[in-house]
This record gives structure tokens, C-alpha cells and sequence, in this order.
């Protein structure tokens, strides 16, 4: 039986970006419509089961309902939809869990809907198993916009190995982050310092607050925080090398860049270094007090006391190149 | 968030153990019988209320729910006058005419708690309106629970204040029950309002209940954009309840440790107090005086809602009408 | 000779008036610019029946135009009136108070009370009321009981001109909610109106006729049948005492009493319904508190208890005319 999971985060899409700057709603119907086209685009693949997980935020029951309130003369053309037995708390764990059981339960690949960040939380907990990567919202750099059908398609057509994994997909870097010692969830593509005391509504948006910038990667492009790299030094995802960037807004060195570190946000950054970082290099953070945000949310206040160490790391997860997966399909007559 | 200053710490904290305590002794007075009538007490949800109101002065108005004490409290509504009105009594901020549903101080533009579902977000359209029209520089701010935010008001509100660009905001203090149902089922889509803000073109936000600072920012930022002129959000603060909807409610429809849990893992005071404590701003000594201090203004309360006398018996017939 | 205008005529006078003396009068409603946002002309209606046109083109943004929502607008009014403005919202027909009707009767009419004594709700909900336009079940009611019940909400029912404007005025006037029903057949009538504003208290009736014999107290439309009954009968010799109360919140209860202590008679003509209708609210009060004066039964004119019918046969007959008058009254009174 060939098995595919499905991650989708029903929370992403409703931060206070939608309030100071002009962030797209992906609402919770959407979703459950995308997640749709990527079963029907699995099915006819062959793809036998997919596994999901029973969230809290309203997808599951979107799609119950969706398979109970259907059109009586057509019939569903899905594969198999598995719920985990799992319990869900509504918390960053629960996407944890539920990647590890797609895992164990042989999930060939993982079809993720979300942001940078709950692309973090799945590349965590997936080992080996390749992901396709859909972005849900206007405010993502590591999954792309990618459509559900075609991309349900291109992962069930690696799933049932029509195509070979080493030639249709990418191992990611990934920014590894200690804190006294103590590892944390490693970032996908941003580990951003910041000058402010609190979390808060956890968005990254005030340019006075950033200090320091740690890149996997600054594709030509990209919105949010890596456009400041792509904008003085591009890398590529393919390279192996990310940026180190150091901001201080009242100096008057420095290179000047109009950053669109939000959809609609753009805002004038002061690099006064930027420098390429190198895979296994450790870094120590300077600022002695603040916030570090993690692909784009900020997650962990630090102080004098804390030791911070980031790290450029190759062995992140796989990603599907969902337009050569589709290429290799063709015909070719 | 710069001006969350020392000063401003102690203040939030106050308002929130303010609440607690106040609704934690409503919850024991209640079930003593003397208190008449229904209460509704917003334990748990504190931040919500504070973090918003944390932001408005005299300029700006607020409607509540039948839920109301903490929004009360928030805005600067008197404690004693609060206590004396749940008892009925004269002393009461309502004279002992309007009860733990029905609070309201106007003066401080606390429009009232409502004991109707929903009926707050048409009079917030109309207190944003007026500050416009008025130009005070005031905003205005509806709550609703989960179960307002399904009432034809609510979306009719919600329209209505797009259309008109008015400086109000529409805060979701979604529990996750709306009386005993559960709001995943009744507001479509597994209990989310956020996403229906985009149906009318609003900004919607959904920020953690629980977390004062996730509150506080948020909200600021709405405000700041209802006063200058960019129009209404809808905010959604996703928290839980510590009681039921009413006392006297057995809750049969909570899983048994719900509440445990929340109380252990999510109590919005003790996630502020080891946040601003870890950082040195503030003190536990400080937190401990403020602890006292409103233990006692709480007792006083009490004490004195129970010695009040009640309102003479011609108060029935008054103020009706402003002229007779 | 005193200047004649219309019924319709009076009310935008006293809206123009009021608005012009208080910065703090705000109009708003469905249509009652028309026109809004759409590529025609602004001002384009002026309510359903022009009754607020022109308004737009003199007082531009107080002039506002709503959505179809009435909780919304209408509770939007009443908040505005607790936060320093004095508006005046149109309900559009009285039939829609179903949609709006918590925000008046449990939100405007009780703040004050509820609140200690401590809200003031400065708000007028103008409304079209009542039959003979054809208009059939649901935009032909005269509801003003069930708001009349509501303690915490005045409700005037003028039914000439003068009385329009001068009611109106007070209404705009009044720190209390007012609920101010315009009868959609009385628009076109022609009476003396007053160029200057003036206004006219709540709870004072109008005697339109007097006379020893009987006492008929007409409400609104009705007024115009009695007053033809009271021709008719006077050329039997019966002298007929017309009271028309204006408000029926508050009702002025001493003059109701005063005239059937006077008249021993008394006959009541409402176009509000036979069950708890205006008739049977006064008949109510004259029974308990003037049982003694009466020398024959309370007569009562209303509808029937039904639905308005469609069909113009039909809803005249629903509608009491003044024939009816005459006969209610020759009940209880011998002529000549």
C-alpha cells in the first residue's frame, strides 16, 4: 500500500500582518479546498492512503464534511483519507506527532501546506522523507505557490516511483541554533536577532528592532527578512553557503537597501555587513539582550546570561522539484 | 511595544488579578444565594479584556456581553460600585437597577455588559460614528464571544463599519462554548471568526488569549489604525473559561480535567508573572504587594456591597424617561 | 390666510429646521439620499416616498445612506445618541421592526433605567405606518402599540401637518428615544403649517372638536374619519367631542378621563389591531378609572384581527371608515 501524508496548518495566515502591512488570508475554506486537489491529484497517481491529522483548527472537519456533503452523481475521487489516533492540543507538538506517526506509518512523501514556519516543524520531524512544499499566504520564502492539483500529482507520481528521487529533489540547508547548550527546532531559512523585549504577537515587522541576520539562503525575489540578503548578496538554495548579516539602523555606514520584508512592507534597512556564512561554522550572537525570531516568528527571548549559537547546517529536509517531477511525465513525442 | 514600561507592567498585572480576584469571589458569594439573579464570570480570560483596554482612555468606548465584570474592571469602571451593583444594592453603579448583566458607566465609556447575545457590535458602529462625526479622536470596541460573533448583529456590524470606515474594532473572545455548544461546531469552520473578517474586507487577526504581550501588541496596532483613520479589525483571542456560563452551570459538557488543566498549563497571570519576573523589571515582592492590595479592595467590596441598603422603593418608578 | 403645506411638506421642514439650529442632528436610513456610490444622481430619492429629499443637498454627509441593516443602523443611531449625537433614523416601514427591534426595546428604551439614571438615548427612529396603499401584509401595519408598551420609549402619532412638525421637533428635542410613526396615506394632506419652528409637548392631546355627547378618541389616519363622523352626526344634533391624544406614549390620560366624565360616551376609532390595540389600552383605562361617568358600553372602531389584505376591496374594508364612526357612535347615542 502506498501511503502519502498531508500537513496542513490550520492556524498560519491570521497573524497581525494582516493588520500592518497587507498579508494575504488564506482562510481555513481555502485550504481545505487546496488540500482537496492534492488528493485527487494523488489518486490518480495510484496513491493508495493518505494520512492526516485530526486538527482542532477546522480542515478535518472540512474535509468530512466535504466528503459527506458531496454532489450524490460524482463520485469522490480520493484516495484513502486516514485520520492519526493521535492527541491534538492545538500546539507546535501536535504537527511533531503527527510527522513522526507519517513516518513510522511509511509515508512516502509529506505534502505540506503552511509557512516557513510550520515547514520548520515538519522538516524536524521527517528524517529522510521528502516533502512537497505548498505555501499557504503571502509571507513565505521556503515553500512556494505551488498548484495543490499539480503538485498532488507531482508527489504521488514520486510516491509510486515514476520518478527517482535523487534526480526531482533538493536537500535543504537548515540554521541550527543552541541555546546554552540546548538544542533547538532548527530554522529552514532565517534566524533574525531583534532588539525587543517581548514576543508578543511573535511577527517580525520594525526595522529599529533588527540586529543580526542569519541566512540558509537569499534567493533573488524572496519576500520577507531574506530579501535584505538577496538584495546586497544573493545565494542560491542549491549553495553551499547562507549570509551573516549585521543591521544597526542609527549607524551611517553601511549599505542602504529597500527591503519588502512584508507583503506591502517595504522599508529602507541599514546592512552594515554581510557577510557568506559557512555550513558548520558556529556563530555567537552579539546583541547581549532581545528576541531571536525564527523564520519569521519570534520565539525565544534571551538575555545577558544566554549563550547563542547558530550554525549553517546541511542535512536538511527534502524538497520536491514539483516542475521537474512534471517534466520527466512528459511524453516527449 | 516600548511603553510596556515597569509602571506599565504593574498596571496590567493589577487589572488582571483585579478581575480574578473579583470574579473568583463572585464565584464563592454566588453560591452562598445572597447574590441574586444571574452572573457570568470572565475568570480565565483576563488578558483578553486588559491587553485591549490597556490601550484606551476617556476618548474611547467599549460594549461587553453578558460576560462583563473584566471588561468593567478594564476600563476603569469602580470595583466597589461593581460589587455593590451585583448585590443589587443602591451604592451600586447602576443604583441596584441594571445587575451583573446590565454594569455599565458611561462616564468612563463603558457602554454597558449586555444581556442580549450580540447586542453590543450596532451600538459600538454607533459610538465609532459619533467619535468620527465628533471628531474626538476616540475609538469604539465591541466584545462578542464565539456564540455573538453567528448573531445577524454581529455581521451586520461587521459590514456596516467597512463601509463607513468607522474607528471601531470587533474583539472575538472565542472560549470555545457558546453557553453549552461548542463553538467548532456552531461557528462554521471549527470555531474560527477570523476568517470571516476577509468575507468583508477587514483585516482579521487571531492572537493567544492567554498572552498579555500577544494582546497588547496586537491590539495596539489595531487601535492605532482605527484612530487614524484606517477602519475597523476584527481580533480574535482564542482563550477558555474558567467556569461555567453561568453560575449554577455544571459543565457537563466540559471533558473532566478541562478545566484543571487550563488552570495548571494557561493561566494568563502566572505565564505574565514568570515572563515580567525573569527579566528583572519587575520584582515578585512587587507582584506579592499588588497581590495584597487587591485581595483587600476585594474584601472591602464585599463587605460593603452586604451592608449597602437596597434602593427606596420609589426607585422603581424612576428615571424611565429623562424628563419624568 | 395662513400658509398650507403637506404633511410631507412639515416633516422635512422640521428635519431641515432642527438640522440647521443643532450640529449634532444626523439623518440616516435606507434611501434617505439615495443614490449612493452609484454613477446617477446623489440625493436621488429622498426616502421611498421623497419624504427627506433635498436634505442630502443641503447637509451632505449628515445625510446617511445605510445598507439593508436595520440592527445594524438602527442600533448604530442609538449608540451614537448615548456618545453626543442626535440622530434621526428612518425605519423604513414600521412592518421591519422585526429585524431592529432588540436594540430599541431592550437596548435604547432601557439604558436608563438600567444604567442607574445615568444614559441619555437622544434618538429618533421615524417609521411609516399604516393601510391604504395597497401595499398589503407586510408594509401595511400600525404597530405602535407593541413600542407604546415598552416602558423607556416615547411614540408620537401625529395626524395633520401641524402636529407633524411640531411632534417632530420635540421628537429631535427630547432626551428620550422617540418612536415617530408617519402614516404613508396622510403624506399628501394639506393643512396650516407654520413657517417657523415651533414644537408641541408629548402627552398633550388635541381636542379637534368639542361637544356634550359623545367622546371619540381617534388616533392618527383616524382622526380624518371621525372628524367626517362628527360633521355627519352634528347634522342629527349629536355634538361630538374629537380627541386626538398625538402621543401614545405618553398618553394624555386627563384629557381622555376629563371628556368622557364630561360625556358619559365614549367611542374609540384605531387603526392598530382589536387585540392589545390602542382601543383596548384605553378602553382599558376609562373602564377602571371612569366606570362611574359611563352611561353606556365603550365602543371601539378598529380592523379586523387580521392580516392587511391586498386586493383594494377588501383592504378597505379592512380599514374602519367613517361610516363605522357614525355607526359605533349611534349605538350609544340617540339623535335628533
Amino acid at each position: 500500500m502506498i501511503s502519502v501524508g498531508i500537513l496542513a496548518n490550520p492556524a498560519s495566515a491570521r497573524d497581525v500582518r494582516r493588520l500592518i502591512a497587507h498579508a494575504s488570508t488564506v482562510t481555513v475554506a481555502e485550504r481545505c479546498s487546496m488540500i482537496q486537489r492534492a488528493l485527487i491529484g494523488l489518486a490518480r497517481m495510484g496513491v493508495d492512503r493518505v494520512l492526516i491529522m485530526r486538527d482542532h483548527g477546522g480542515i478535518a472537519q472540512g474535509l468530512e464534511l466535504a466528503q459527506k456533503n458531496r454532489r450524490k452523481d460524482q463520485p469522490l475521487q480520493w484516495p484513502k483519507l486516514e485520520y492519526l489516533e493521535m492527541e491534538v492540543g492545538g500546539e507546535a507538538t501536535d504537527t511533531l506527532n503527527a510527522v513522526t506517526m507519517m513516518c513510522e506509518q511509511e509515508c512516502r512523501v509529506i505534502i505540506v501546506l503552511g509557512g516557513d514556519g510550520t515547514h520548520r516543524l515538519v522538516a524536524h520531524a521527517c528524517g529522510e522523507i521528502p516533502l512537497a512544499c505548498i505555501s499557504t499566504g503571502t509571507n513565505n520564502v521556503f515553500p512556494k505557490f505551488i498548484e495543490s492539483t499539480v503538485a498532488g500529482m507531482a508527489a504521488g507520481a514520486l510516491a509510486v516511483k515514476k520518478v527517482q528521487q535523487e534526480l526531482v529533489c533538493l536537500r535543504n540547508k537548515r540554521l541550527m541554533l543552541e541555546i546554552n547548550g540546548k538544542a533547538q527546532i532548527p530554522a529552514l531559512v532565517d534566524i533574525c536577532v531583534t532588539s525587543e523585549d517581548w514576543i508578543g504577537t511573535r511577527a517580525v515587522w520594525r526595522p529599529k528592532d533588527l540586529r543580526e541576520l542569519y541566512l540558509s539562503f537569499a534567493e533573488p525575489g524572496a519576500i520577507g527578512l531574506s530579501s535584505i540578503g538577496s538584495l546586497v548578496l544573493p545565494r542560491a538554495r542549491e549553495l553551499d553557503e547562507g549570509l551573516e548579516i549585521m543591521m544597526e539602523p542609527s549607524s551611517t555606514n553601511g549599505i542602504k537597501v529597500e527591503a519588502p520584508i512584508a507583503p506591502g512592507l517595504i522599508t529602507e534597512i541599514n546592512v552594515d555587513s554581510c557577510r557568506p556564512l559557512r555550513l558548520g561554522e558556529p556563530k555567537s550572537i552579539r546583541i547581549p539582550k532581545g528576541t531571536l525570531a525564527l523564520d519569521g516568528e519570534k520565539e525565544i527571548e534571551f538575555n545577558a546570561e544566554d549563550q547563542v549559537k547558530i550554525t549553517l547546517d546541511p542535512l536538511g529536509p527534502w524538497s520536491i522539484n514539483v516542475d521537474k517531477i512534471m517534466g520527466m511525465l512528459a511524453k516527449n513525442i | 511595544m516600548l511603553d510596556l514600561n515597569r509602571e506599565r507592567l504593574l498596571q496590567a498585572y493589577e487589572t488582571m488579578k483585579t478581575i480574578r480576584e473579583f470574579e473568583e469571589r463572585v464565584h464563592i458569594e454566588f453560591a452562598t444565594g445572597e447574590i441574586p439573579g444571574f452572573v457570568h464570570l470572565y475568570a480565565g480570560e483576563e488578558a483578553s479584556g486588559t491587553g485591549v483596554c490597556m490601550h484606551l482612555d476617556d476618548r474611547d468606548s467599549i460594549a461587553s456581553t453578558h460576560r462583563g465584570h473584566g471588561h468593567c474592571i478594564a476600563k476603569g469602571v469602580e470595583v466597589k460600585g461593581m460589587m455593590a451593583e451585583i448585590y443589587g444594592k443602591d451604592t451600586g453603579t447602576c443604583r441596584g437597577k441594571g445587575g451583573s448583566m446590565h454594569i455599565a458607566d458611561l462616564d468612563k465609556g463603558m457602554m454597558g455588559a449586555n444581556g442580549i447575545v450580540g447586542g453590543g457590535p450596532p451600538l459600538i458602529c454607533g459610538a465609532a460614528l459619533a467619535k468620527k462625526t465628533l471628531k474626538t479622536g476616540g475609538i469604539a470596541i465591541a466584545f462578542v464571544g464565539d456564540g455573538g460573533s453567528n448573531q445577524g448583529t454581529t455581521f451586520e456590524s461587521l459590514n456596516l463599519a467597512t463601509i463607513w470606515n468607522l474607528p471601531c474594532i470587533f474583539v472575538v473572545e472565542n472560549n470555545g462554548y457558546a453557553e453549552s455548544t461548542s463553538s467548532k461546531w456552531s461557528v462554521s469552520l471549527s470555531g474560527n471568526a477570523t476568517d470571516r473578517a476577509a468575507g468583508f474586507g477587514m483585516p482579521g487577526v487571531e492572537v493567544d488569549g492567554h498572552d498579555f504581550f500577544a494582546v497588547y501588541e496586537a491590539a495596539g496596532e489595531a487601535i492605532e489604525r482605527a484612530r487614524n483613520g484606517g477602519g475597523p479589525t476584527l481580533l480574535e483571542c482564542k482563550l477558555n473559561r474558567y467556569y461555567g456560563h453561568f453560575e449554577g452551570d455544571a459543565q457537563t459538557y466540559r471533558p473532566q480535567d478541562e478545566v484543571k488543566n487550563i488552570r495548571e498549563t494557561k493561566d494568563c497571570l502566572e505565564l505574565f508573572r514568570k515572563k515580567v519576573t525573569s527579566d528583572g523589571i519587575v520584582d515578585v515582592s512587587d507582584l506579592n504587594a499588588i497581590d495584597q492590595k487587591v485581595m483587600k479592595l476585594i474584601e472591602e467590596s464585599v463587605v460593603e456591597a452586604k451592608a449597602a441598603p437596597n434602593p427606596a422603593e420609589q426607585e422603581l418608578l424612576t428615571d424611565v424617561y429623562v424628563s419624568y | 390666510m395662513a400658509r398650507r403645506a403637506t404633511f410631507q411638506k412639515a416633516i422635512n421642514e422640521a428635519l431641515e429646521q432642527e438640522m440647521e439650529r443643532d450640529s449634532s442632528v444626523i439623518i440616516m436610513g435606507e434611501d434617505v439620499a439615495g443614490g449612493t456610490y452609484t454613477e446617477g444622481d446623489s440625493d436621488a430619492w429622498g426616502g421611498p416616498l421623497g419624504v427627506t429629499q433635498g436634505l442630502y443637498t443641503k447637509f451632505g454627509d449628515r445625510v446617511m445612506d445605510t445598507p439593508i441593516s436595520e440592527s445594524a443602523f438602527i442600533g448604530a443611531a442609538i449608540g451614537a445618541a448615548t456618545c453626543g449625537l442626535r440622530p434621526v433614523a428612518e425605519l423604513m416601514f414600521i412592518d421591519f421592526m422585526g429585524v431592529c427591534f432588540d436594540q430599541i426595546f431592550n437596548q435604547a428604551a432601557k439604558f436608563r433605567y438600567m444604567f442607574g439614571g445615568k444614559a441619555e438615548t437622544p434618538v429618533v427612529i421615524r417609521t411609516m405606518i399604516g393601510a391604504g396603499f395597497r401595499a398589503a401584509a407586510q408594509h401595511s401595519q400600525g404597530l405602535y402599540p407593541i413600542f407604546t408598551h415598552i416602558p423607556g420609549l416615547k411614540v408620537a402619532v401625529p395626524s395633520n401637518p401641524y402636529d407633524a412638525k411640531g411632534l417632530l421637533i420635540q421628537s429631535i428635542r427630547d432626551n428620550d428615544p422617540v418612536i415617530f410613526c408617519e402614516h404613508k396615506m396622510l403624506y399628501d394632506m394639506e393643512g396650516d403649517l407654520p413657517e417657523e419652528p415651533f414644537s408641541i409637548p408629548f402627552g398633550e392631546a388635541n381636542f379637534i372638536r368639542e361637544g356634550d355627547d359623545v367622546t371619540i378618541v381617534a388616533i392618527g389616519r383616524m382622526v380624518q374619519m371621525a372628524s367626517e363622523a362628527g360633521d355627519a352626526l352634528a347634522q342629527d344634533g349629536i355634538q361630538c367631542e374629537i380627541v386626538d391624544p398625538r402621543t401614545t406614549s405618553p398618553l394624555d390620560e386627563d384629557s381622555i378621563l376629563e371628556s368622557v366624565e364630561k360625556t358619559g360616551r365614549l367611542v374609540i376609532v384605531d387603526e392598530s389591531g382589536p387585540r392589545c390595540g390602542m382601543a383596548a389600552d384605553i378602553a382599558s383605562l376609562v373602564a377602571t378609572q371612569a366606570f362611574d361617568d359611563l352611561k353606556a358600553p365603550i365602543q371601539t372602531v378598529t380592523p379586523p384581527h387580521t392580516p392587511v389584505p391586498f386586493n383594494d376591496f377588501l383592504e378597505d374594508l379592512y380599514i374602519p371608515d367613517t361610516e363605522r364612526v357614525v355607526k359605533a357612535v349611534r349605538n350609544i347615542v340617540k339623535g335628533n
